[in-house]
């Protein structure tokens, strides 16, 4: 212990004496060590995101496609669709998205009658809408602030301009989506069916889709069966169905970003092998004083090793704490461009991070290990040097 | 190694102490990080939180975060048809991830939609 004690302050002591070196191979180190903890922490708070929202989900979604495009279903079968056994509810939803060139942004309209009640007080600014109530809407806040308007303004929205069906109507905006929900509400109108109907041009007796709810969820395979029997090009998705969209939409997302980044792993360690080969002149000489008075081979070794651990756990520690920084502070600026693409309304980036001790653990495990047995063979070389050709200058 | 080569001299005392800060220091601010991620977890998972989120999950139908809304099947990558990257828009790109290093020319959708806003102020303050 003692022993190891005594090699450590030495190798600290090389470490700052060639301290140029040193900060520079752990800043590299830090530099991709975050680069990596930012990708991981990003997917793995994104997921926790989706994933704890996904038990609010209908059990089944039924969908309706026709030549491989989403089609609008008939209202009539959810009479059908409720008879079967097992499903306790059927909602036939109005929902689409609207194109609005005036701030070149996809808008997400949900038709919300007899949901009101799901938009209580404590989710927005303003008031909630009220059940029943016809031309008011509540808008995301991103919406909103692109927009320019706060709860209490009136939006004129004309559909069809110039076209047959031309038509001009009115919303209040009797609220606004606080920014604690603005990940799932960035860019919603949310207004009663017979507006968002209006809207979309979705006829009266068509949905967008039915959410359905079963009694029993273990259900959903034998449910999907008898809708899909009932409904001409149904595509029925269940919750679990749905869950595993999430995963691997994700994931592929996560790995994608850290396959990119693998070049920036490989280059570093290149580097370190290169750096940590290479002997100078002066720490040739060292080595072959420090064998002169008596260091044997392991001490040499183990002081290299110690100096490879300490810089491997000051790169990693720090790339950790940056990647931390740099998404859950600083809320990822460039990475979050990645998923937002050329979307003209996206939410600030606030995740909960999912960080744990196991995690950070094993991200300073996994960066110091293999950094340090990039180090042991030249650590070898550097022990076995004959010190008397060492002292000498010769190789 | 002798006994005397083990004994640390006073600029390797200040060295070792510099290096026992530096550690510290950082082990210091991966401890907080843990407390901060904890708490803003338990920050998202508080009644009031899971209530809400329950509440905007079910109005919408689904749980997809509206982090990109750049095309249809990633704002709502749950329910999107197969093939819906190719059904957005005539000679659509690949959005993701080239669309996010090369944007779509908007011009393909100049014509796609007669849609017009208006905003009418309120006269309260």
């Amino acid at each position: 212990m003692k022993r190891q004690r005594a090699l450590a302050a030495y190798a600290l002591g090389a470490l700052v004496r060639r301290r140029g070196r040193s900060v520079a191979v752990a800043a590299g180190l830090a530099f991709v060590v975050a680069l990596f903890a930012s990708v991981l922490f990003l997917g793995d708070a994104l997921r926790a995101e989706v994933e704890a929202g996904a038990r609010y989900v209908p059990d089944l979604s039924v969908q309706r496609v026709v030549a491989g495009r989403p089609a609008l279903l008939s209202t009539d079968i959810t009479t059908s669709v409720r008879r079967i056994p097992g499903v306790r509810s059927v909602q036939a939803r109005v929902w689409g998205y609207l194109y609005v060139p005036p701030i070149s942004a996809n808008v997400t309209v949900i038709g919300a009658s007899g949901r009101e009640a799901l938009v209580h007080a404590t989710l927005v600014d303003g008031r909630a809408m009220r059940a029943g109530e016809r031309d008011a809407c509540v808008l995301g806040a991103v919406l909103a602030d692109a927009l320019g308007v706060r709860a209490g303004d009136e939006i004129a929205l004309s559909s069809d301009v110039g076209g047959a069906s031309s038509r001009t109507f009115v919303l209040r905006v009797v609220g606004t989506f606080r920014d604690g929900s603005a990940l799932r509400t960035a860019d919603l109108l949310v207004t009663s069916d017979a507006n968002a109907r209006a809207l979309l041009g979705v006829a009266e007796g068509f949905a967008t889709d039915l959410a359905v709810t079963l009694t029993t969820p273990d259900e959903a395979r034998v449910a999907t069966e008898k809708i899909a029997r009932l409904v001409p090009g149904a595509r029925v998705i269940d919750k679990l169905l749905l869950r595993r969209s999430y995963a691997l939409t994700l994931d592929g997302r996560g790995g994608l970003l850290t396959a990119m980044l693998l070049p920036a792993l490989a280059a570093l360690l290149l580097l370190a092998w290169d750096r940590l080969t290479g002997l100078s002149e002066a720490e040739r000489r060292e080595i072959g004083v420090l064998k002169a008075i008596g260091w044997e081979v392991s001490d040499v070794l183990s002081a290299r090793i110690w100096e490879s651990l300490i810089v491997a756990f000051v790169g990693a520690a720090v790339g950790v704490l940056a990647a931390y920084a740099y998404v859950f502070l600083a809320e990822a600026p460039g990475l979050a461009g990645a998923l937002y693409g050329w979307s003209a309304l996206y939410p600030p980036l606030r995740l909960t991070p999912q960080v744990d001790a196991a995690q950070t653990l094993a991200l300073v495990v996994g960066v110091a290990l293999p950094f340090v047995a990039v180090g042991l063979v030249p650590a070898w070389r550097a022990a076995t040097l004959d010190p008397d050709r060492a002292l000498r200058g010769g190789a | 190694m002798s006994e005397a080569q083990r004994r640390p001299t006073a600029t390797g005392r200040a060295v070792a102490i510099g290096a026992l800060a530096v550690g510290a220091t950082l082990l210091v601010l991966l401890i907080a990080m843990l407390a901060d991620a904890g708490r803003l977890r338990a920050a998202a998972n508080t009644p009031g939180a899971v209530r809400d989120r329950a509440a905007i999950v079910r109005l919408a139908g689904v749980t997809d975060l509206a982090v990109s809304s750049s095309s249809r099947w990633l704002r709502h990558p749950s329910v999107s048809e197969p093939g819906a990257a190719f059904s957005d828009a005539p000679a659509m790109f690949d959005a993701d991830p080239a669309g996010a290093a090369v944007p779509l020319p908007r011009a393909l959708y100049r014509g796609a939609s007669r849609m017009q806003i208006d905003v009418r102020r309120s006269a309260a303050p």
